[in-house]
């Protein structure tokens, strides 16, 4: 099909400094978990996005020195010419993609905790961090502000190096440059502190050394949080970055506006929960309104006509996303080609920034199983090989998150005939019902992208109101049979904490229920006063909470744990969680674990009370919360009860079980578990995932000699 | 009880049709093919009466060869056989119905179900044509049905949500309404074994057209529609005023 004409102006080409960008996608700088120690996985990644159609496609923050180390969190480095060579990598393919590369030059001042480098960073004052735990900066002095701009001077060159066509002078997220920016941060009284011309010193003085050295062969960005909320003493768009604008217009050469410090970048990356496609606007707009150089700017975009409004009312030049462009890489192509259904719009779940703020860990996107495993594993978004083993039928029962994705990629793998079967009367699973929670309605596009592909696929058909017993599942004529029969909450408060069931928890009473109860079968508890018992640390316990909350009940939230919905803090929900309970009024009751629930009470102790003395908390209902089971009773009847022999003989060749039905965990891991099984149903054994392709040092006789040779003239003093 | 559902294999869209270069017809590569959606209640009403009364259940078409896609999907529904009457070139309704008239004058029927209409032409003639041909009542827009001796006591929906209930002796031929029946899905098994089963084929004797195809074209869009904006009291509030306009 063909681009739809109002969207043309998404495919205008654009000038940025001595670069041109071939259309207005661009994609912002975000992590992903591979920095520059794993330069294939960086490399693919962001190259499938440049195939995609992306014009421009960032490193996540890249780090200048070893003084600015986030590790446990995982930036790119361009420290030395080894890390110019494995960056340059990813250079290159974005190259031949026709897509321009940027580089995110990032000096963490007292955000930096250097736990690998065990250096320490300098800062415009020393007060610790805000974000990180125990983490000072060495207060700058003048010497040391030289040193500072001198290491990002030294890296933009490596940065030109290794490809990159784009360098940033990167502030916002409340890191160095800004930092002097704000008076939160920057308490000096010297010459780069107190007036605002003396806060703009050194990111001005450092935009203008990066673009003497470096601006005729790099276009120079500088990213800039407009509003951190944190009132006067935060970053303040009229204030200062206006003025600021201003006063650097001229050096930059295209500016990236967003919004947020570190400790709370929520606002920034925004939870769909609370924020819709777009929530910057009004602050790059004001940017816009007075820059005479192109803007571009994040705002969770997947909707390609308000992208055009965007551009067409003057608020931005250039579209800039992180999540959307994870969720589908080949968003700009599916505009251009005028396949608008085809877009997997990213959900806004955040599940991808959790693995960065746990540190560590690879970003996992629900919506796009292939994220990240486009090196390790060699899948891409939008390719499928047939499977060699296509000639099989295969049935999928349970059309939950696991079991859609199995069923569209095994579709898209080209099974002879893939039948999709669920009781209900519609695909989702529990997805039907979690986006009705509330501020969750966004989340519904898992299910109703795929609900548009398995529709598309002529092979794969979906058996609405079908509930199959073992032996109607052995008789159905499936050489493949794929249970996705997903999970339910336990109904007798089993949980993680006690690993115990709690006496007199039974959600088959009336004043007991579990959210599957609630939400899936419409149960509601009688009476004011309701106890939420949570153990399970996301969205569930708060998200229930909240809409009993809205509906007039007195709530009281209980956990074993130290902080309601821990995990949410990894999502950026947190805040504006806490702040929503704390608005409707919910009791938040933290390190406290149920001993017994009896009829209008809940008896309970603090998890660290060695004499175990008693609190009761008087209600008229309680939530179970506790734990997750998988609904595993037709895959252990086809195993066990039927037997993998006699299913062999009515023709089923192969049983396996895919997403919560083995075990519960994340939506993304569900649609992954799914996806995985698809992509490798014709391996030697698909029960078992296939080894991926790891990116890590190997010992060989070679480097051994040459290792212990360098580790014994370091010892003795006579390395050169 | 033997019981004879016509069906049709019928052509269905995406979101772009393009036509044949003439424009007497949509190019086949903008069309996918399927059961007509009337007839698979029409289908799974037929098997009802079996499992009811016994008997047996014949699915007929009329159509080329890529037809007996829509035959096997019934035969793996539960059809004891099928049959085909072979008509490849261009057929209107009425020509449908004397190849099909042909056939069931052989077969001999006590019921003969049809669905009420095609999703593809939308003329709902062939049941009724069909009827005339073979010289047997026949009752429209079947909502509901229950066969006694000799006779069908039939619900029959009207306009302005009524309906009618008629006996009708048998045999005769009736136009199934969709949402009458769930109609049953097929298993793989049932499927695999539906795809082996031997389809009578037979060729369609010269009849009359009534109609042809002059022009084929995508009617132009009028200027009418009012869009409602994104915000939902406001939405909400418009379609209540829009509702008590139209309704004054």
């Amino acid at each position: 099909m063909a681009r739809d004409p109002k969207h043309d102006i998404l495919f205008e080409p654009i000038q940025i400094g001595p670069k041109t960008m071939r259309n207005r996608f661009y994609q912002i700088p975000h992590c992903n978990g591979f920095g520059s120690e794993k330069p294939f996985s960086q490399a693919f990644f962001r190259a499938v996005k440049a195939e995609g159609g992306y014009a421009a496609v960032s490193t996540e923050y890249c780090s200048i020195s070893p003084e600015s180390d986030d590790t446990h969190r995982m930036s790119a480095r361009l420290w030395d010419d080894d890390d110019i060579k494995n960056l340059s990598l990813m250079c290159d393919m974005l190259h031949e993609h026709d897509c321009l590369s940027a580089a995110e030059l990032w000096y963490g001042g007292p955000h930096a905790p250097c736990m690998e480098t065990r250096c320490v960073a300098r800062g415009p004052s020393q007060i610790p961090s805000d974000f990180e735990y125990l983490t000072y900066a060495i207060e700058a002095d003048k010497d040391d502000i030289r040193y500072l701009q001198r290491l990002y001077v030294e890296a933009a060159k490596r940065a030109r190096t290794a490809g990159f066509d784009i360098v940033y002078v990167y502030g916002s997220h409340s890191y160095l440059p800004q930092q002097f920016l704000t008076p939160f941060y920057n308490k000096r009284t010297d010459e780069y502190g107190g007036s605002f011309e003396n806060r703009a010193r050194f990111w001005r003085e450092t935009i203008e050394q990066v673009k003497e050295a470096v601006g005729d062969d790099c276009a120079i960005a500088v990213r800039m949080s407009t509003d951190m909320f944190l009132g006067e003493a935060g970053t303040q768009l009229e204030r200062d970055c206006l003025p600021f604008v201003e006063l650097v217009d001229e050096l930059v050469d295209v500016w990236d506006i967003n919004l947020s410090g570190i400790a709370e970048w929520g606002e920034d990356a925004t939870p769909s929960r609370f924020y819709e496609q777009g929530r910057a606007l009004p602050w790059q707009a004001a940017v816009k309104a007075i820059s005479k150089k192109p803007v571009l700017g994040v705002g969770r975009w997947t909707d390609p006509n308000a992208m055009v409004d965007a551009i067409n009312e003057g608020k931005l030049d250039i579209i800039a996303t992180c999540r959307p462009s994870t969720s589908d890489p080949f968003l700009p192509k599916k505009i251009e080609e005028g396949r608008l259904d085809d877009i997997r719009e990213c959900i806004g779940c955040n599940v991808c920034i959790s693995r960065w703020e746990i540190g560590g860990p690879p970003l996992i996107c629900t919506q796009n199983a292939t994220a990240g495993e486009e090196y390790r594993r060699g899948w891409h978004p939008e390719k499928f090989t047939t499977a060699r083993n296509a000639d099989n039928d295969v049935l999928v029962v349970g059309a939950g998150p696991a079991g859609m994705e199995c069923a569209m990629v095994l579709g898209k793998r080209g099974m002879r005939r893939v039948h999709l079967v669920d009781a209900a009367d519609d695909m989702g699973g529990t997805m039907r019902w979690i986006p009705q929670l509330p501020g969750l309605g966004e989340w519904a596009r898992l299910v109703n992208y795929r609900k548009i592909q398995i529709d598309k696929l002529k092979n794969v058909e979906f058996l609405a109101s079908m509930k199959l017993s073992a032996t109607d599942v052995a008789a159905y004529g499936a050489e493949i049979v794929v249970v996705a029969t997903g999970s339910y909450w336990a109904t007798d408060g089993l949980n993680g904490a006690s690993h115990d069931v709690i006496p007199g928890a039974d959600a088959s009473l009336a004043w007991q229920a579990t959210p599957d109860q609630i939400m899936g079968e419409g149960k509601q508890l009688d009476g004011e006063r309701v106890l939420v018992f949570d153990n399970d640390g996301y969205f569930m316990g708060v998200s229930i909470s909240e809409m009993l909350a809205l509906e007039g009940k007195k709530v009281t939230l209980m956990t074993p744990m130290g902080n309601v919905a821990p995990y949410m803090h990894f999502t950026l929900e947190a805040p504006n969680m806490h702040r929503r309970l704390h608005s409707l009024g919910v009791e938040i009751v933290t390190y406290y674990l149920p001993s017994r629930f009896e009829p209008g009470a809940v008896v309970a102790t603090h998890v660290y009370d060695e004499h175990g003395h008693e609190r009761t908390w008087d209600v008229d209902g309680v939530v179970l919360v506790s734990q997750r089971r998988s609904n595993e009773a037709l895959f252990r009847s086809l195993k066990d009860d039927i037997g993998l022999d006699t299913l062999k003989a009515e023709g089923v060749d192969a049983l396996y079980r895919i997403g919560d039905c083995e075990a519960p965990r994340l939506l993304a891991d569900a649609v992954f578990s799914g996806h995985r099984l698809a992509r490798e149903i014709d391996s030697p054994d698909p029960s078992v995932p296939l080894p991926f392709r790891r990116e890590r040092r190997v010992v060989d006789a070679g480097t051994v000699a040459s290792e212990r040779a360098w580790h014994e003239a370091v010892v003795a003093g006579t390395a050169s | 009880m033997k019981t004879v559902v016509c069906v049709k294999q019928v052509r269905t869209l995406g979101d772009e049709v393009q036509f044949t270069d003439g424009g007497m017809d949509v190019d086949p590569d903008y069309v996918d093919l399927a059961l007509n959606e009337w007839d698979s209640y029409a289908m799974e009403e037929a098997l009802r009466l079996r499992e009811a009364h016994g008997g047996e259940v014949l699915v007929l078409t009329c159509g080329g060869k890529e037809s007996e896609a829509a035959l096997r999907r019934c035969l793996a529904m539960g059809a004891d056989r099928a049959a085909r009457v072979e008509r490849a070139e261009d057929h209107d309704a009425i020509q449908v119905a004397h190849a099909l008239a042909g056939v069931v004058r052989e077969e001999g029927a006590d019921l003969v179900l049809c669905g009420v209409q095609s999703s593809d032409s939308v003329q709902a003639a062939t049941g009724t044509a069909l009827a005339e041909l073979l010289g047997l009542p026949r009752v429209a827009v079947v909502t509901r049905l229950e066969v006694g001796q000799g006779t069908a006591r039939v619900h029959r929906e009207l306009e302005g949500g009524l309906a009618d209930v008629v006996d009708v002796d048998m045999p005769a031929v009736l136009t199934i309404q969709t949402g009458i029946n769930k109609p049953r899905y097929a298993n793989l098994r049932a499927i695999k074994q539906a795809e082996q089963v031997e389809i009578a084929v037979s060729q369609a004797t010269d009849a009359p057209s009534a109609s042809r195809v002059r022009r084929m074209f995508v009617p132009d869009r009028g200027e009418s529609a009012e869009m409602l904006g994104t915000d939902p009291a406001e939405v909400a509030g418009r379609i209540a005023e829009i509702v008590k306009e139209r309704t004054a």
